[in-house]
Parts: structure tokens; C-alpha cells; sequence
């Protein structure tokens, strides 16, 4: 029967040309916007390990002033009476690169003949508590770290994994931007947001009074009122004498920048919808047609033995089999798009996205030509006889 | 072989009533060459659909090869049609995006049969019409003789004891017609297959071996 029906396919194959382009512009449409979704989802999926909520980022700017060991003092004072507050559970200074803020301080050094781009976040010693990062191995700053050697960091797990795994730690120096030593790693840090790949971090530490730190993050204890934020701008304004700083609570930032690809996404998507019910009302035009030009043979296979579930399964056959064509060379168009790493997108989503695009469009087809081809089953074979 | 006992067929809808049949009782013996004669609209088809069992009757009883049909269903009539019988039409039927040795092998699709084997039985049939070298072709680039040679082959290829003919000769001329009419005669003679045809033509119909007059849906003869 399979072969019946693959050369009933092939011998009409003028007529089935319209569903199989049909059907790979479509597979080809899913597979593009499935491929974007898909990778802003794995994304999405996979921890900022740290966190945002009830963090405040009191941003400053010190670059006005010159009396450098006045500012560090300031900044000493400051911590120590914000932290005074109990509604401040934890503080730390880090660099311009903060969490969610947009700013990114990226480096490239050489790594056994591969270009490696990391990129660096600054902290001090209190960093790791203050936005509950995760150590999965080693240690984070102390103090006497100020004093080290070589530049003591701490990198992400997976900056780990794909580069360093299995080498020796503790007594190895690294380049990165300088003579490093890797003194700890932590799980994660997604520091551009929800939405962002993740990329190699690199944390190097400085002094809490180091001018460069004019970042104070801080920890506020859950349930704390709204208007504590007035206290601390007070604060912040009273020791430091300045009024050009702001404070940024950063769950919001990573809400408003996450709504930024949530937007698109729904769109896409919503692209996507209208596709799928334009494809569906194709295959019912498509199929009605083909067997209202189809009763007399319908009527004849009845006649000669076929049953009407041999009918059904016959024209849902036959349009599965035109569709998977279409979608088999959708997928070796989709293909290349891995083998020829055309953008910088993890291959696994391309997958991802052929297997739903191919999943989707099957089921569609499925259900889309089950019902034209149980009424076409019903046709009484006297009657479609009779009407030629 | 066949026999239809008191069947009618009333076709109603919702002002009318038409009967098609009225009150029928046939017996056709095995091996027999029976045809069927009668003005348009008496019933012939009908008759001869309900034989072929792809229409009820309203009433009465059909057995086929001494099985009564009344109880089965629809796949079952579906599998007793395809081993037992055979069909011509007038207007041949052939599928055109199949060639002539597909449409042949059309009623073999519904059993199970290994498409060698197919294949083969297919090609025999086609001898056995003169059309083997035409195995190839489709139903397009044939004579309308050729065509309903085609149609003879695809209807004896799964060897049925029965084959019903409506009006095979009708869309053919005379020479053509009396060519398809020696095929059946040829098929009834030397296979045994009993043929119900119904026909127009009256030398056609006094070839075989007994005639049966319809008038309005009752036997006159």
C-alpha cells in the first residue's frame, strides 16, 4: 500500500507541488523563528545565579574628586552606617560593570592559541554574600587578597568546565589580562540579565576602599518599606556631599530588560500562530478539493475492496508523505545552518527548533487531513459512480 | 450462484418517493452469462449495485455464493466484494495518474498480496485482454477500447467467481463493443465466470445465455 500510494504521490506530482512548497516555506518560517525562541528560552531557563530581588545599586561617581584617601575613607564610613541599618542585610563595593546595568568591561588573551573573551567584574570581599552568589569550589576574596602576588580571581562554573577542567588550581598561574590565580569558582553569574548568553566572568577582586569601586550594593531585608530608600538616600547624600548619584533597584531593571525580548518573543510568536491557522486552512482547502476531484476514485477503491478506513488512512497517507518531503528539505536547508556555523547560535538550537518546526507542521498535517479524509471514507460508492 | 428474492429499492426524500425496484426475484446460476435490457431509468444499475452490494436494498434478501450479505458490514461487504467480484462500468473508471498495470493491480492493493506477486497476476490479466504491451502506458494514451479492456483485466485479475458489466459496451463503437463482448464471452466460456451484464444492445444481449427484461423497477421478462 505504501508503494501504491508513493506513486500515486509521484505520478501526481504537479498537483502536490503547491502542498510541498506549502509546507517547507512554512517549515523554514517555524525553523527561524523557533530557533530564536528557542535560544532566548534555554537562555531564559538557565540561572543568573545570584540575586535581585531587594538588591539597591547606589551608583556614584568619584571622578570629581582628587583627594583619593579622603574617598576611600568616605567610602569605608558609608558602608559601615548604611549597614548600621537592620534593614540592610549585607553591602558591597563592586565596579561599573554591575548586575543588569548594561555595562560590560570585556578582555581577550590567549589561551593555548584560542582567543578567549572574558569578561571582568569587580568586588570586594563582601561581593559573594551581598548578591548570594553560589561557591561551588575554592574560596572568595579575603582581604589579604589586596596583598597577593598574583591577581587572585574567581571564575564561573562553566568558564571552568569548558577551559580549565581538570588542570591544577591552586598552584597554576593564568593570563587573564594579568598573572591570575583562580582561587575559587561560583556557579553562575548572568550579570546582563535573564536574557543573556553566558559568558565567561572573570571576578577580580579589589579593596573595598579602591577608588575604582564606585558601585554600593546593597542587600535590604525583605518586607522593608519603600520609604527606606528616602533614609538612604540621605545617607549616601550626607557622607558623601554629592547629590549626582541614583539608586537603582535592579529586580526592576531585570524585569524591564527581560520585557525587551519578552516583546519580540510574543511577536514571533504570535507570527507563528497566524502561520500555523493560515497552513491548517491551506491543508482543508487543499484536501477538500483534492477529493471533491477525487469522489469517482474514492467510489471505485470502495467498489474494489477498500474499507473506509483503508480510505482514510490512504489520503492521510498520502498528504503525510508529500509533507514529509517538503519538510525533508526543510530540514536540509535548516542544516546548514550548524554545519556552516552561519551565526553565533549554540547548534543544539537549531535542533531544537527543526525537531519542533518538523513536530509541529506533522501534527498539523495529522489533524488537518484526518477529518477530509474520514468524510471522504463516507462517500457512498453508488453515488460516486454515478456522477461521472 | 446469485439470488435476489423480493427486493425493492425506494429512493425518498422529503416529497417524493421513487422505486427504483419493485419486488425483484433473480437467480443467477453459476457459470451463467445473464443480461440485463430495459429503457433508462428502470432500474438497471440499481439492480445490478445491489448484486455488486455497493447498494441496499429497501427490502428483500440478496445471497451471494450462498452467503447472505444482509448482516455484513461495511468492511466486511468491502472484503466480500473484493475477493468475489468483478467490475466493468461503462465509463471504464480507470485511475489516469496510475498506469495501465497499476490500475490493474488496483483490487490486489486491497488484499495481501506481495507486490511481486502483484505484479504478476496483473501482467497474466493483461495477456489475457491482449494488452501486455501496453503495461506500461497510461489510461490517457489508450483507444476507448483499449480502455475497457483495461477495465475487463483489473476486474478478472483478482479471479472472482462473479463479474458484474454495466453497459461495458456503451461508450464504444461497434467493432470495439464486439471486441470487449468476445472477451466476456471468452472469460465466461473457458474460466466458468458467471457475468451479469447490463446492456442497451440487443445483439449484445442475445449473445448470452439468458435474458431478463426491466420495465419502471419490476421484471417483465
Amino acid at each position: 500500500m505504501i508503494r501504491h500510494i508513493l506513486q500515486l504521490i509521484w505520478n501526481k506530482k504537479r498537483s502536490n507541488t503547491l502542498l510541498f512548497l506549502e509546507i517547507f516555506f512554512s517549515f523554514i518560517i517555524l525553523f527561524a523563528v523557533f530557533t530564536i525562541v528557542t535560544r532566548y528560552m534555554r537562555m531564559y531557563q538557565s540561572p543568573l545565579g545570584f540575586q535581585t530581588e531587594n538588591i539597591w545599586i547606589v551608583h556614584m561617581n568619584f571622578n570629581d574628586l582628587t583627594d583619593t584617601s579622603a574617598v576611600n575613607e568616605m567610602k569605608v564610613r558609608l558602608k559601615d552606617e548604611l549597614l548600621s541599618y537592620p534593614q540592610i542585610q549585607a553591602a558591597s563595593y563592586g565596579g561599573e560593570a554591575t548586575p543588569m546595568g548594561g555595562s560590560v568591561w570585556a578582555t581577550s588573551h590567549d589561551q593555548n592559541g584560542f582567543q578567549l573573551k572574558t569578561n571582568i567584574i569587580f568586588g570586594d570581599h563582601d561581593y559573594l554574600e551581598t548578591l548570594d552568589l553560589e561557591l561551588v569550589r575554592g574560596r572568595w576574596f579575603n582581604e589579604s587578597d589586596a596583598d597577593a602576588r598574583y591577581m587572585p580571581i574567581v571564575i564561573t562554573e562553566k568558564f571552568y568546565e569548558e577551559t580549565f577542567k581538570g588542570k591544577n588550581l591552586t598552584d597554576s598561574i593564568y593570563i587573564i589580562t594579568e598573572e591570575s590565580n583562580i582561587v575559587g569558582v561560583v556557579k553562575n553569574f548572568k550579570y546582563r540579565g535573564d536574557f543573556a548568553t553566558e559568558d565567561n566572568v572573570a571576578f577580580h577582586y579589589k579593596n573595598e576602599n579602591h577608588i575604582d569601586l564606585s558601585r554600593l550594593i546593597l542587600r535590604i531585608a525583605p518586607g522593608t518599606k519603600s520609604g527606606f530608600e528616602e533614609e538612604v538616600n540621605q545617607v549616601v547624600a550626607s557622607i558623601t556631599k554629592k547629590n549626582d548619584f541614583t539608586i537603582e533597584h535592579i529586580e526592576a531593571t531585570r524585569s524591564r530588560l527581560a520585557k525587551m525580548i519578552w516583546i519580540p518573543i510574543i511577536a514571533f510568536l504570535s507570527i507563528c500562530g497566524f502561520l500555523v491557522i493560515n497552513v491548517s486552512m491551506g491543508l482543508f482547502g487543499v484536501l477538500w478539493h483534492s477529493i471533491s476531484k477525487r469522489r469517482n476514485e474514492i467510489g471505485l477503491r470502495r467498489t474494489l475492496g477498500a474499507s473506509q478506513g483503508e480510505i482514510t488512512s490512504q489520503f492521510v497517507s498520502e498528504v503525510t508523505f508529500v509533507s514529509l518531503a517538503g519538510i525533508t528539505l526543510g530540514f536540509v536547508f535548516a542544516l546548514q545552518f550548524p554545519l556552516l556555523k552561519v551565526f553565533p547560535i549554540e547548534a543544539i538550537n537549531y535542533y531544537l527548533a527543526m525537531a519542533l518546526s518538523a513536530g509541529i507542521i506533522l501534527l498539523l498535517v495529522l489533524l488537518c487531513s484526518f477529518y477530509p479524509s474520514w468524510q471522504a471514507s463516507k462517500i457512498h460508492p453508488a453515488t460516486a459512480l454515478h456522477e461521472e | 450462484m446469485i439470488q435476489l428474492k423480493e427486493v425493492s429499492k425506494v429512493y425518498q426524500t422529503k416529497t417524493i418517493e421513487t422505486t427504483a425496484l419493485n419486488n425483484i426475484s433473480i437467480q443467477v446460476s453459476s457459470g451463467e452469462f445473464l443480461s440485463i435490457m430495459g429503457p433508462s431509468g428502470c432500474g438497471k444499475s440499481t439492480l445490478l449495485n445491489i448484486m455488486g452490494m455497493i447498494d441496499e436494498p429497501s427490502s428483500g434478501k440478496v445471497t451471494i455464493s450462498g452467503q447472505s450479505i444482509s448482516n455484513y458490514h461495511s468492511k466486511a461487504l468491502a472484503r466480500f466484494r473484493n475477493q468475489k467480484l468483478g467490475f466493468i462500468f461503462q465509463s471504464f473508471h480507470l485511475i489516469n495518474e496510475l498506469s495501465v498495470i497499476d490500475n490493474v493491480e488496483l483490487p490486489l492493493i486491497y488484499r495481501k498480496t506481495s507486490a511481486r506477486e502483484r505484479r504478476k497476476m496483473a501482467a497474466e490479466a493483461l495477456e489475457q485482454v491482449g494488452l501486455k504491451n501496453r503495461m506500461k502506458h497510461f489510461p490517457g494514451q489508450l483507444s476507448g477500447g483499449q480502455k475497457q479492456r483495461v477495465a475487463i483485466a483489473r476486474a478478472i485479475v483478482g479471479k472472482p467467481g462473479i463479474i458484474l458489466a454495466d453497459e461495458p459496451t456503451g461508450n464504444l463503437d461497434s467493432v470495439m463493443g464486439a471486441e470487449i463482448m468476445d472477451i466476456l464471452l471468452k472469460l465466461n466460456k473457458e474460466l466458468g465466470t458467471t457475468i451479469v451484464m447490463v446492456t442497451h444492445d440487443e445483439t449484445m444481449a442475445q449473445k448470452t445465455h439468458r435474458l431478463i427484461r426491466l420495465f419502471d423497477g419490476s421484471q417483465v421478462q
